[in-house]
């Protein structure tokens, strides 16, 4: 049964297959649970079913695998524990993280997961939890992570090379060099923080490039693998920046979309110069999440999750 | 006469020196380089084996008097300097003793060609920072665990302890706590400890909720911080009663003493009230300023307010948000911990950087430990290395191995590495030779070229112990452009960066700081008192 996603019911995240433009499959972590699409988000279906919960499961973070395509593995982290499937959302399994039961706020995944099953969850207050075996067994480290509230995550695309990734918390922006089992603070200075978006260049390998988006200080970018870093974009008022992202072709089209409360800016030049996404694109509500499948290009398509519930398709 | 002195002028002073220093020096000596010879020690009792040793500063400590008081005396001054290198940097004590006796021998035969050893003593120490901060400018940091675990290799020379502690160091970094112990068979393990935690004991086993493991998980707790002594029942009541009436249901009261009476209250209300749970547990430390940063780190890490019996404060008066508060704390029998606490990130950041401040800013090492103790906690977790070999000999060799290595890693983390084999110390000898055609003075050029001549005298003997040629592999090495060195295992003269091999800056600066500042004290020794029966100590 397909329905559209009607009721008030914020969408904390989104995720697309690597393959959207063939299979147009998505993702959207609700506050009532988990909804899928297969028809590039024209339509949604609750993907919990097969759990027969009794009550909401209110999701905040889904991802799927770099694999999508052969493994169909997708994981969206709840209350407590992660769920993992590998039938595309189908019918799901749930590890528990250890206790207390921690709200988790973000996930992401190594490039190279069919070979180390890496992945990463990050929680409201419990720091970051770390698996080796493909979302089975999680396990804490928060080594050198002197605050536990992350609120956004990302992974190098090099991890394989580097094991880099990159947190954002309350107090400013911290970095692992060894895939999150400790993490380093970085010259990010703690009076514009919080930082509650993360983006890292597709060719970080070489321009060491990633931007960081506060709640009230605009757009910070470093160029050196997230050691010290820049204010870019400050005239943003008191918008926070809840989500950025960057072109796949960065190193030769640096695109950068910027979504804030009620509308997307883009940048065409690295950061130096913005624009509105869409002329008179005005948001019928908050803003909370955003995903481009097919990249920035002018006119591709954009999903944008809601505040007060729904999935917009622009 | 009772208690007379016996008084030495010279030249006897300077020869009971000097024989003192080569005897120390000639016994640790063969133990530099990544082919060391072994000091067998004989057992005081006993019919064990010998004693095999391969670290200066063990074997140093060892040696607590030599034959003549004479020499003795000389012997001493390079035993302290070794001991105190040991305990505090872990390495680099045959690097130091080699300069040293090459100083030491240097500068005494130009005195006794009529120099003065005093302005000698200044023009050393005038070429002594020059030194260390060529050394400072060649330094690179450590990146990632393969090159900690190549760092860790050049000093151990152990395969396998050097990834494990390369791993343990990327992971815990330089300010982690790590604890070696021996092991449990013949391997190496490793184990990380997540979240803070404390020496301690609960003033009750039976507060310990798990029985089998002797311990009590704590979720979502209040925590009271204090040194106080509670004695009367009645002040813990209103304490248990605020926190229970919060929806609280966990407690960690954390003081200096407690009385029985006041046991039996916790006892009682832990039994009849099966959801609500208090474990009252020891503060930590020995001394009042251990105490004092353990009540401000578990204060800024909760968010509560400690309760300091030097300030006259008690548990009356104690509002809710006085306590602090974690996502989990526990305790078992011989600690108590904290995972998540929910003091504001701010200032826990703020914190730490006014400790690591205060670390880099002291010099006094026993400062220094206490700060890297607490810095190690509050950034959250540490390691315990497990140390197994085939015998228990070999065992606390390698025990005693793992823990010098670790110094030295936490110093290679903190400062950097330069060029190891001696490669870094051969590269300041251009700098000695800038500052000899600068001067004009005698005394002076004669002192750098002391440093010149000592500076290689490590590299020399690392050749020397692995089976070669000093005089002919040093001409090779001199024609080699800069950064080249002697590998003693390939046997070939290669770039040490290139090839991994490394030494730690901190170790090498304590090496030459440790060799000059000795050897020109020694040189301005001029009288030898002994007393009658001098007290006898195994401490430096």
């Amino acid at each position: 049964m397909s329905e559209e996603i009607r009721t008030p019911n914020a969408v904390y995240s989104l995720a697309v297959s690597p393959g959207f433009d063939k299979d147009g499959v998505c993702f959207a972590a609700c506050r009532s649970g988990l909804y899928k699409s297969d028809d590039r988000g024209q339509s949604w279906r609750y993907a919990y079913d097969s759990l027969s919960l009794q009550s909401p499961l209110a999701t905040l973070a889904v991802v799927t695998s770099p694999d999508f395509e052969s493994d169909h593995s997708v994981f969206a982290g709840a209350p407590g524990g992660i769920l993992r499937s590998v039938d595309a959302g189908e019918t799901w399994s749930i590890a528990l993280l250890p206790s207390p039961p921690p709200l988790v706020s973000g996930l992401v995944i190594s490039p190279h997961f069919d070979h180390d099953g890496v992945m990463l969850a990050g929680t409201m207050e419990d720091g970051v939890f770390r698996s080796a075996y493909r979302g089975v067994h999680w396990a804490r480290w928060n080594f050198g992570l002197m605050d536990l509230h992350v609120l956004t995550m990302v992974i190098s695309p090099n991890y394989a090379e580097d094991e880099t990734l990159f947190v954002g918390t309350e107090t400013g922006v911290f970095r692992s060099t060894n895939g999150g089992r400790a993490w380093r603070e970085v010259d990010f200075p703690m009076d514009y923080a919080p930082v509650l978006s993360l983006a890292v260049s597709p060719d970080f390998a070489n321009d060491r490039s990633l931007f960081a988006g506060t709640e009230s200080s605009g757009i910070f970018r470093s160029t050196d693998g997230g050691e010290a870093w820049a204010q870019v974009r400050a005239d943003v008022g008191d918008e926070a920046v809840n989500g950025l992202l960057i072109s796949p072709e960065f190193s030769t089209r640096p695109e950068i979309l910027m979504m804030l409360s009620t509308t997307l800016l883009v940048s065409r030049d690295g950061g130096q110069k913005w624009s509105e996404w869409k002329t008179g694109f005005s948001a019928p509500q908050g803003l909370s999440c955003v995903a481009a499948p097919l990249g920035l290009d002018a006119g591709a398509p954009l999903l944008i999750g809601l505040v007060e519930g729904g999935v917009l398709l622009i | 006469m009772a208690n007379s002195q016996r008084v030495i002028l010279q030249p006897g002073a300077y020869r009971g020196i000097r024989e003192g220093i080569a005897l120390m020096a000639n016994a640790v000596r063969p133990t530099l380089g990544p082919l060391p010879r072994i000091v067998a020690l004989d057992r005081l009792v006993g019919e064990k084996p010998p004693e095999l040793l391969d670290d200066g500063g063990v074997i140093a400590r060892r040696i607590i008097q030599v034959a003549g008081k004479d020499r003795d005396m000389g012997a001493m001054l390079v035993r302290q300097l070794l001991w105190r290198m040991h305990e505090e940097t872990g390495d680099g004590t045959a690097t130091a003793v080699v300069m040293l006796q090459s100083i030491f021998e240097q500068g005494l035969r130009y005195v006794a060609a009529g120099g003065n050893a005093m302005v000698l003593r200044r023009y050393l120490d005038k070429g002594l920072p020059l030194i260390l901060n060529h050394l400072d400018g060649m330094a690179v940091p450590v990146e990632g665990p393969g090159q900690l675990t190549q760092i860790a290799e050049s000093i151990c020379y152990d395969h396998e302890m050097a990834r494990m502690l390369g791993e343990i160091f990327d992971i815990i970094g330089e300010y982690g706590q790590l604890e070696t112990r021996s092991g449990r068979g013949r391997e190496m393990e490793r184990e990380y400890v997540e979240g803070m935690y404390w020496k301690s004991q609960p003033f009750s086993r039976d507060m310990l909720m798990d029985k089998a493991r002797y311990r009590t998980d704590l979720e979502d707790a209040a925590i009271v911080i204090s040194d106080l002594q509670i004695d009367e029942p009645r002040l813990l009541v209103p304490v248990i009663s605020m926190v229970a009436k919060a929806g609280i249901k966990n407690l960690l009261i954390i003081c200096r003493s407690l009385s029985d009476e006041a046991q039996a209250l916790v006892l009682y209300a832990n039994k009849k009230n099966e959801n609500f749970k208090t474990v009252v547990t020891k503060t930590p430390g020995l001394t009042p300023t251990e105490v004092a940063g353990v009540l401000d780190d578990v204060a800024v890490l909760t968010g509560g307010r400690p309760l300091r019996r030097a300030a006259g404060e008690s548990l009356d008066g104690l509002k809710l948000v006085d306590f602090g508060r974690a996502r989990k704390a526990w305790a078992d029998r011989f600690n108590f911990g904290i995972i998540g606490g929910k003091g504001d990130p701010r200032e826990i950041r703020t914190h730490i950087a006014r400790l690591r401040k205060a670390f880099t800013g002291t010099k006094d090492s026993e400062i220094r430990k206490g700060l890297q103790v607490r810095l190690g906690k509050l950034l959250g977790g540490s390691a315990t290395l497990w140390v197994g070999a085939s015998t228990e000999q070999d065992i606390a060799l390698r025990k005693a191995l793992a823990d010098r290595t670790a110094g030295a890693l936490r110093g290679a983390v903190r400062e950097g590495v330069v060029p190891g084999g001696g490669v870094a110390l051969l590269e300041c000898r251009n700098l000695m030779r800038e500052q000899i055609e600068k001067s004009t003075n005698r005394d002076e050029q004669m002192a750098y070229r002391i440093l010149v001549r000592a500076l290689e005298e490590p590299t020399r003997v690392i050749i020397e112990n692995a089976g070669y040629n000093p005089d002919e592999i040093m001409a090779e090495v001199r024609l080699a452009v800069d950064g080249k060195g002697f590998d003693v295992r390939s046997a070939t003269v290669t770039d040490m960066r290139e090839a991994g091999i490394f030494d730690s800056v901190a170790v090498q600066k304590d090496a030459i700081v440790g060799a000059v500042k000795t050897a020109a004290l020694a040189l301005t020794v001029d009288v030898l008192i002994h007393r009658k029966k001098p007290p006898e100590s195994v401490n430096p």
